[in-house]
């Protein structure tokens, strides 16, 4: 049984150029450019076909704009497709945070109705399911508390816990490892694995390789528009690291007066693994090694090196720095590389952006000699992490040595 | 972690047989009306709930609450009255301006309320446009469903107004139904082209406050049919708002049947409109979310 046929499906999007500043106070000029067009077509997705059979869990990954969104949107009718056919065999429903739709004024169960009905289900069964909704969000007590009044975790969760209450035959997942804290990401996790074990078909996209490895029986990895490989995850996802890797790594920002030469610049940051292979992959655990490649123009004394790790919303996670130990480093022109060594990287298993620094140590956290944006790296599923990052830790059991038994009442008399 | 597993007592069995559907570029020979408006109604009860939440929304937080859907009418009532009959002595048919001017002002501020909240949902919705899927013009016919609301509780008080000013109540009084009927069509095809037209152009949101404020004048509202010049009357009939906006009046104040010719050239107008203007919307739904 096939439930989803992509035959030859090209989508075009038309992107528009915006007018100057001069022209646009223009009206006339304004106005031919809105009627005649000023546009270039960008084809997002160029001719696909494929199918998925019944069951299976497909996996689609790729850079952005290589055309992954675009599918889901395609196949969640939120677009038309441009060329082709796409055929689709059962209900479908996308596992979305859909909190944005959320009114404020409205109580947490008026939400749910709206939202609900938003997502196709009819007013019995949100009713029937209502309870398990707001348990499975975990805000039953403030249920009909007006949402403005919500943390901005349960808003989230109360959105994303009425999409995981669909119950489709083909279900689209974007991105959803991202809302919410731990738990309330295994509790997703869960519900995906629970839909699997019914036979629900599931496309899934997102730029978390350890998650596609983890559910996925097939990946396709897009590129421009086009399948570029397909099939086995691991298979793919290696293919996708080695397109990673011989991608020109960064764009450099930060230096705002153009032109003028800094004294120092970050010329690459390159991950390697134990093996000293380079690489972007590295399982939580995992020994990693970041080399920072420098140009020096003259010499700067008491510089800091740092490499950051940003989460896909931008947020910190990590970073690595030459502060934190070791002597004061001095730079001398020409060039040299700076060797960061993390005997276990702790990050979870999600894609990370690099960004790495270098600045003086008395000048101010924004002030940098160079900035640079590198290429990501993913952490995929390695050592367990319950939380946010894996805390280095052994183990042992110390047997304690026999003790009098103690009357409880002695110790209270102690106490008095 | 049992608890936090989802569990669907039934649900499997209300689904029935897997639907199929196909995806194509939009064209407008491949919009199948029939598919289109069994779709709307397996959506109804989102209608229902999207037009309760306008209705909710609206007032709450609010201190005179489901009052402001008579103050409107009330203060335009008011307004007109001075004017036009203080000041200007418009004629009214014989009846006191103020009933003479806030019944027709029930139907327009329906239509016009109707129309210039619908034109601008598919903009003011455009989080729910490219996340989720349901058929779009559930929008615009929200609003139109919360405005017909806003109509029923102003018909209230235009019966306190009747009793007031010893209206008789005749069984022509039923006429209102069909011309309700009428007016919603109309409003529901107006909003149709408007909002499916501004998510590409903007314009239209400025322009529609405009346009309904020119309309309202080119409408028995203020004035009776009676004091258009016989000569234009042909051409000033080509607004379908004039059948609508007259015959209301006369079925609920004269006590008499409608003008036909008028009110079922304003209903054909709008039956052609509407079915014209779906087609317009659904073929522009295909992309929608690529320009909101």
């Amino acid at each position: 049984m096939i439930d989803l046929k992509f035959d030859s499906v090209s989508k075009k999007y038309r992107v528009y150029h915006e007018l100057d500043a001069e022209s646009s106070e223009n009206l006339l000029l304004r106005l031919r450019h809105k009627l005649r067009g000023n546009w270039n077509d960008f084809w997002a997705l160029r001719d696909v076909s494929f199918e998925v059979p019944r069951g299976e869990a497909l996996g689609i990954i790729g850079q952005n704009g290589a055309g992954k969104s675009t599918i889901l949107k395609l196949l969640y009718n939120i677009t038309a497709p441009s060329k082709g056919r796409i055929s689709i065999n059962g209900r479908l429903a996308a596992l979305i945070e859909v909190a944005s739709g959320f009114h404020p004024d409205l109580t947490g169960r008026e939400n749910v109705y709206l939202n609900g009905s938003l997502l196709g289900m009819n007013r019995r069964e949100i009713s029937r399911k209502l309870d398990s909704i707001v348990d499975f969000a975990g805000v039953s007590a403030f249920i009909d508390t007006p949402v403005k009044r919500y943390s901005s975790g349960m808003y989230l969760r109360l959105g994303f816990a009425i999409a995981a209450h669909l119950d489709p035959d083909i279900l689209l997942l974007d991105e959803v490892l991202a809302v919410g804290d731990a738990e309330f990401q295994s509790k997703c996790i869960q519900r995906i694995n629970q839909l699997r074990k019914a036979g629900t078909t599931i496309i899934f996209v997102s730029h978390n390789l350890g998650a596609i490895e983890n559910i996925c029986d097939r990946v396709f990895l897009l590129r421009d528009g086009q399948i570029f490989r397909s099939g086995k995850p691991r298979y793919v996802i290696s293919e996708y690291e080695h397109l990673l890797t011989n991608m020109p790594a960064w764009s450099s920002s930060g230096v705002k007066d153009g032109g003028v030469q800094p004294a120092a610049q970050i010329t690459s940051v390159a991950f390697f693994n134990s093996q000293r292979r380079r690489t972007t992959i590295f399982a939580t655990g995992e020994e990693a090694r970041a080399e920072v490649e420098l140009v020096v123009q003259e010499p700067i004394e008491d510089v800091l090196i740092e490499v950051y790790f940003y989460s896909a919303f931008g947020n910190l996670h990590s970073h690595l720095s030459t502060e934190v130990e070791g002597n004061k480093l001095n730079l001398a022109p020409g060039r040299s590389v700076v060797e960061f060594i993390c005997p276990e990287i702790p990050l979870e298993a999600a894609s990370f952006k690099i960004e790495a620094s270098i600045r003086r140590r008395e000048s101010s956290f924004n002030e940098h000699i160079d900035y640079k944006h590198a290429a990501g790296i993913n952490i995929i599923k390695g050592k367990s992490v319950h939380g946010v990052f894996h805390t280095p830790h052994t183990w042992r059991l110390r047997p304690l040595p026999l003790e009098k038994t103690e009357d409880p009442d002695a110790v209270v008399k102690t106490a008095d | 972690m049992s608890a936090s597993s989802i569990n669907h007592e039934g649900s499997k069995r209300e689904r029935g047989a897997r639907p199929v559907s196909e995806i194509r570029p939009p064209s407008l020979l491949g919009i199948n009306l029939f598919t289109n408006l069994t779709k709307l109604a397996q959506y109804r009860d989102l209608i229902w709930t999207l037009s309760i939440h306008r209705i909710k929304v609206r007032y709450k937080q609010s201190v005179l609450g489901v009052l402001w859907a008579v103050l409107q009418p009330i203060s335009m009532m008011l307004i007109f009255t001075f004017i036009f009959s203080f000041i200007a002595r418009m004629p009214s048919e014989g009846l006191p301006y103020a009933i003479f001017a806030y019944t027709a002002l029930l139907p327009w501020n329906y239509f016009s309320n109707g129309v210039s909240n619908a034109t601008n949902s598919l903009v003011s919705h455009a989080q729910f446009v490219t996340k989720v899927y349901f058929p779009r013009e559930i929008l615009p016919i929200s609003y139109i469903v919360a405005a017909l609301f806003d109509f029923s509780v102003a018909c209230i008080l235009l019966g306190g107004f009747m009793v007031y000013y010893h209206v008789p109540l005749t069984i022509n009084v039923l006429y209102a139904i069909p011309i309700i009927v009428v007016v919603s069509c109309f409003a529901l095809a107006i909003s149709f082209l408007l909002s499916a037209t501004q998510v590409r152009f903007r314009d239209v949101g400025v322009a529609v406050p405009l346009l309904l404020q020119v309309w309202l004048f080119a409408t028995p509202v203020v004035y009776p049919l009676s004091a258009v010049p016989e000569r234009w009357r042909t051409f000033y009939l080509l607004n379908p708002m004039v059948g609508i906006i007259e015959n209301f009046r006369q079925v609920m104040l004269t006590g008499s049947a409608p003008e036909s010719r008028s009110l079922l050239f304003s209903a054909a107008i709008s039956v052609a409109l509407l079915v014209g203007s779906y087609l317009y919307f659904k073929l522009s739904e295909a992309t929608m979310a690529d320009y909101v």
